[in-house]
């Protein structure tokens, strides 16, 4: 790769859009090219710059009247829409319901959420649920550095009946993340954890294919996990992990 | 039967897309107008919405709402050609001893970003502040991906060498 390539491929490179080979290609050449360095550093500190912006919210009047009767009342005068939206509600409302209350980061949550299963489900079926097995937080977290470039937060919940079974490392999102694995009997807990995005998101709860998915920001980390264990007991699982941060 | 649907689907959204249409009309009035306007043809479009990212989806409503008022009004200025080249950066009136660095920053950085052309503007806070993906913001501004890619590029180039022409900036870029 040369530097013109850089040029050309600097803002996919900084906004995660590259694949991985030219990812890989760029970074080596980054490891060579000081000129270079210093234009993806510029870039990121561009970014770092407009998302320090104050954000617009909604002004509260807004609101009210976006959610006013009178909105509502043209939607019932349209037949066919109110057809259509008791088909949506019918077939659809209990998507429409679980759809999350807020988006972020390069992909809408409902899709993060969709990979996090996958990759719990993938770690079973393929028995590659740890890279490093310990119930030893002190083992496990210094086998994360080096090979990601944010320290996750490591902690035994053995003592709240949680105990910790060790981690690996999975590619969500377009980067590479921590996963810690804790067990509750025979099920195991997936703790997906990266460096949070700007903006928070609301916690949120979603299911599907029997596994719960909880998610909430925490300390700048993004804290997704997922499991088969019934919703009571992850829900205490939850609660024991935010409280040892 | 209410429209639980859309009230799902529609309000968590609305910071988004009010943050989208003040960095696009460059005003909280017309902001306004335009989220409400787009809200109600949400609504009335909204059963015939394909499944997916509902907040790129209201973005797009959103932008559209924006672009048939301006062309109503025949406002060149909020429409900037993209060849317009006139982008200095505004002078901010400001007492520099009377506020922090980084409120300073803030104000150049919003200074600036506000005089960049609506295409470039839109594209950066679509990817930076709301965190879109070149292919949702394609969407939104129903242009290929190519073109998100050059403009994300250009509008970069743009507002980091209007940037690079505020001294207390300096630090933040190098």
């Amino acid at each position: 790769m040369t530097c013109v390539d850089v040029e050309l491929e600097c803002d996919a490179f900084v906004d995660h859009e590259l694949d991985l080979a030219s990812r890989t290609a760029l970074q080596d050449h980054l490891l060579d090219c000081r000129e270079c360095r210093q234009r993806v550093d510029d870039r990121v500190a561009l970014g770092r710059l407009v998302r320090s912006l104050p954000y617009h919210t909604a002004p509260d009047n807004l609101r009210a009247r976006v959610l006013a009767p009178a909105t509502r009342r043209r939607f019932r005068r349209m037949p066919t829409l109110a057809a259509a939206a008791v088909l949506i509600l019918s077939v659809g409302g209990g998507a429409a319901l679980l759809r999350s209350p807020s988006m972020g980061g390069t992909s809408g949550v409902d899709v993060v959420a969709a990979d996090i299963v996958d990759g719990h489900v993938r770690s079973l079926m393929v028995d590659h649920l740890l890279d490093v097995q310990s119930t030893d937080q002190h083992t496990v977290k210094p086998w994360f550095a080096g090979k990601l470039d944010f320290s996750p937060p490591v902690r035994d919940l053995a003592s709240s009946g949680y105990p910790l079974a060790g981690g690996r490392i999975d590619y969500l999102s377009k980067r590479p993340v921590a996963v810690l694995v804790y067990r509750r009997q025979q099920h195991p807990i997936s703790v997906f954890v990266w460096p949070a995005a700007e903006r928070e998101l609301l916690p949120l709860t979603w299911s599907t294919r029997g596994f719960h998915v909880k998610h909430w920001i925490q300390g700048g980390m993004s804290f997704w996990i997922v499991s088969d264990l019934n919703d009571a007991e992850l829900s205490g699982f939850v609660r024991s992990l935010q409280a040892s941060q | 039967m209410p429209p639980r649907a859309f009230d799902d689907t529609i309000p968590p959204h609305l910071d988004a897309a009010f943050n989208y249409a003040r960095w696009l009309t460059g005003n909280d009035a017309d902001a306004e107008d335009v989220v409400q306007d787009a809200c109600v043809r949400a609504l009335r479009f909204f059963g015939a919405r394909r499944e997916g990212d509902a907040r790129a989806w209201l973005f797009t409503i959103v932008r559209n709402t924006w672009y048939s008022r301006v062309a109503r009004r025949g406002r060149a200025r909020d429409a900037t050609s993209i060849e317009d080249t006139s982008g200095e950066p505004a002078d901010v009136a400001l007492d520099p001893e009377a506020l922090l660095l980084q409120q300073q920053a803030v104000v150049r950085v919003r200074s600036a970003l506000e005089q960049l052309p609506s295409e470039f503007r839109e594209v950066i806070v679509l990817r930076e502040i709301e965190g879109l993906s070149y292919k949702e913001i394609a969407a939104v501004i129903q242009a290929p991906i190519g073109t998100v890619m050059s403009r994300l590029a250009r509008g970069r180039d743009r507002l980091a060498s209007a940037l690079r022409q505020a001294p207390t900036l300096v630090g933040h870029l190098r």
